[in-house]
């Protein structure tokens, strides 16, 4: 009786355990993709740790000397090898003008203040977060150190008047109107610019006390604000002003609410959370003709891609200050045609220099970039800033002073390979709005050029790149903002064979089950019999 | 009392996959899914393999899920219950893991890496003009830091973390040398072949329509080139890795 069933006993089994193996693993093959990993790791620490010295000036001076010189320069007077080409140059310890204070403007900082600059870095710029490579220790000791580069430390009275921040107004809308108010009353805008993008009419002739040109803060991108993005941050900033630069100290006109009113009121600018830099951008089906006004209510739907740019530091010409920090990307498409409205912020709208001006400027400009055509297995991909030799790239570009849209062709920055196409196929509309531009350009999905422009079809992945150039910051040809690589892509309708599919596997499973167990329920019956 | 062995096998099966999942990544990098599954196999197929070695081991482990699966009369509610739900939750789990793949499922084409290919054979040939010259070593460090400042740091940063203000614009992350995985694993002449012919020159494996590593060469002289090698190594502590090293 219990022979008979041990002798059946491994077919029995066979069921279970497969169902053990799926149970445990899923349906998927068992082949993925392994997982990217952190490879975050500790900064090498110095190796002299022990050998440090015992006086604290001593030892802020080694650390200085090791981490900070190529900046701020062995003498501390601002002008190690990175200020040739960093924009705002590095701070003068010398001259010993400070922006982020909590002190009065002109004032010097506090030792808190230096110490926040150092731990948390100021963001946008050169300097970095220190925290992870300095103790607090450590960080007091190059205080000291730096301090040490100029006598207005030991001329200054003994306790200076630091702003500290009063009862919290938390942020309401009720605030934010009231803070708006101030923003207009104090004459933010002259600067800042109407919605605080930094296109005020007196924003290109500010300059620092070296001299230098110096931009009013974009007010609507908190993650660059340098001296920190949170209502607190600018709280403090707008009553402390920025030494050195035309930024002022409005601690007279500001009682505590007035301050966090204004303080909520430019938070609010900013979105809650910094934007996360996408990869794909999912173009969205509409049925309609694609709008070219970039107003269009169709524009307002559909969630945005975002991606911050970077200076073309490859291929002279080099831009190591570009001026557009980021462009938002939004796609639609329809049975016949692909569209995207881009959004930028610009100081200005740029118009192309007089001959023999004295500041030489050029039209704004933007750019989608495509390679020519796919490769197979879609890979590989032409080289991701202006394309190489042997694979070229499509260009659909705009021009804001003379409001043209054309296509190029370019097989590489190193050898002026950019060629424009002598009919275009591309269309769109723009405009440029308190220091921003959104445009829309568009396109057939095929064209009559299939050698030198990109083909379209839905359920594809297409490489796509951008490219923005602000005229004024006298970027031009190679000098632009740039982007890698992305995708863009177009979903495909839905195949309703997905739905078929799981209730036939429900049932069939079910179906097993039910004959396992009568199975089971007839060996029991024989066994009792 | 006595453990059953249905609680022992199952203990066992899933205590290894507890450690392999969870237990494994505290002391080194997690498994990747395939490597699991894989091990998970091997652990399931021996348990089975031990409780079906001996006829007394085998009914014990058997007969209680027979029991189970068959439903006896004498079941109590509970039992019966979770004998239904049992029923119920596979095949409605395999449904949903047939929905999972049949989906469309649209990723990007995704290019398999590699980060340190190998050089061309030209490559080998680099050697530091100023490798030898320790006396004038700091010279040369001063004067790479110089170059670095002026050329590097936008990408790589002030720390030579990889973290410069151009960084979250790039897909590829640039090189955190820093890290103990980068420079102090290369040769020096891999690393100034990296510099001299940038992502442009990477061979196809290694993507190199996405590195945003300029190709130096058409930029900076051969010296400036070595000296910023020198002044990474020299920053960092790392020493670059030798051919009498990798003989010990």
């Amino acid at each position: 009786m219990l022979n008979s069933l041990l002798n059946k006993s491994w077919l029995k089994a066979l069921p279970l355990l497969f169902l053990a193996v799926v149970l445990l693993f899923g349906w998927t093959p068992l082949v993925a993709a392994d997982e990217e990993h952190d490879d975050a790791a500790p900064t090498a620490e110095t190796a002299e740790e022990n050998a440090l010295p015992t006086d604290d000036l001593a030892a802020g001076k080694m650390i200085y000397e090791k981490l900070c010189i190529s900046c701020h320069g062995i003498e501390g007077d601002g002008d190690g090898p990175a200020a040739v080409r960093f924009q705002p140059k590095p701070r003068s310890f010398k001259k010993a003008k400070y922006k982020y204070r909590t002190t009065p403007k002109g004032k010097l900082p506090t030792d808190e203040d230096l110490f926040r600059a150092i731990t948390l870095g100021l963001p946008g710029t050169g300097m970095p977060d220190w925290a992870d490579v300095l103790s607090e220790k450590k960080i007091r000791q190059v205080i000291k150190y730096i301090k040490s580069f100029s006598d207005e430390w030991e001329k200054q009275e003994s306790s200076p008047h630091v702003v500290t921040v009063g009862t919290v107004v938390p942020t309401s809308p009720e605030s934010v109107e009231r803070g708006k108010k101030q923003f207009t009353a104090l004459g933010c805008q002259l600067c800042h610019g109407t919605e605080g993008r930094g296109d005020g009419p007196t924003a290109s002739a500010l300059k620092n006390h070296r001299g230098d040109p110096v931009y009013p803060r974009n007010l609507n991108k908190n993650w660059l604000f340098r001296g920190g993005g949170k209502a607190e941050d600018i709280y403090v900033r707008v009553n402390t002003g920025l030494s050195g630069t035309p930024m002022p100290e409005f601690s007279g006109a500001l009682d505590n609410e007035k301050s966090w009113d204004l303080a909520n009121y430019v938070r609010s600018l900013s979105p809650e959370k910094t934007p996360e830099r996408g990869s794909l951008i999912k173009a969205r089906s509409i049925e309609e003709t694609i709008p070219v006004d970039p107003d269009d209510p169709i524009w307002q739907e559909g969630e945005p891609t975002w991606f911050p740019m970077m200076g073309q530091i490859s291929f002279e010409k080099r831009l190591f200050t570009p001026s557009v920090t980021d462009i938002t990307v939004k796609s639609v498409f329809n049975e016949k045609e692909i569209g995207f409205l881009l959004i930028w912020d610009d100081r200005s709208k740029s118009k192309t220099s007089k001959p023999g001006a004295k500041k030489i400027s050029f039209t704004d400009q933007v750019a989608i970039q495509f390679p020519e055509k796919l490769q197979p297995g879609g890979v590989k991909k032409p080289y991701f800033i202006m394309g190489d030799e042997k694979l070229g790239v499509n260009l659909w570009n705009w021009t804001s002073e003379d409001n043209r849209f054309f296509e190029t062709n370019a097989y590489g920055v190193w050898n002026n390979s950019e060629v424009e196409q002598s009919g275009s196929d591309i269309s769109g509309k723009g405009y440029y709005k308190n220091g921003q531009y959104r445009l829309v350009i568009k396109r057939s999905f095929q064209t009559s050029d299939s050698e030198k422009d990109i083909q379209f079809e839905k359920g594809i992945f297409y490489p796509v790149a951008f490219f923005a150039m602000d005229g004024t910051n006298g970027e031009k040809g190679s000098q632009r903002s740039i982007t890698p690589w992305y995708f863009v892509f177009m979903e495909p309708e839905e195949d309703k064979s997905v739905y078929y599919y799981p209730p036939i596997v429900i049932a069939l499973v079910f179906g097993l089950e039910f004959i396992l167990v009568k199975i089971l329920k007839k060996n029991h019956k024989k066994e009792n019999v | 009392m006595k453990m059953p062995l249905v609680a022992k096998a199952s203990a066992c099966v899933f205590g290894f996959f507890l450690f392999l999942k969870l237990g494994l990544p505290l002391f080194t990098s997690p498994l990747p899914y395939s490597v699991l599954a894989m091990y998970m196999i091997l652990v399931l197929i021996s348990t089975l393999l031990y409780v079906s070695i001996f006829e007394d081991d085998y009914s014990n482990f058997y007969l209680p899920i027979v029991k189970f699966l068959r439903g006896d009369e004498g079941d109590n509610a509970v039992r019966k219950m979770s004998r239904i739900a049992v029923f119920v939750m596979i095949p409605l789990f395999m449904g949903f893991r047939t929905y999972k793949s049949v989906q469309p499922n649209f990723e990007p084409p995704f290019p398999q890496r590699v980060i340190h290919p190998a050089p061309p054979g030209s490559a080998a040939g680099f050697v530091n003009p100023y490798g030898g010259d320790e006396a004038n070593h700091e010279k040369y460090v001063q004067e790479g830091r110089k170059v670095y400042y002026e050329n590097c740091v936008f990408c790589h940063g002030d720390k030579l973390d990889g973290k410069g203000f151009f960084a979250n614009a790039l897909n590829v992350k640039p090189a955190n040398f820093a890290d103990p995985t980068t420079i102090s694993m290369l040769q020096e002449s891999f690393v100034f072949w990296r510099v001299k012919t940038g992502g442009i020159g990477l061979p196809e494996e290694a993507t190199p329509w996405d590195s945003a590593m300029p190709r130096w060469e058409l930029i900076l002289s051969e010296e400036e080139r070595w000296k910023a090698v020198m002044f990474l190594y020299d920053y960092t502590g790392w020493k670059p890795r030798t051919w009498e090293l990798d003989a010990e």
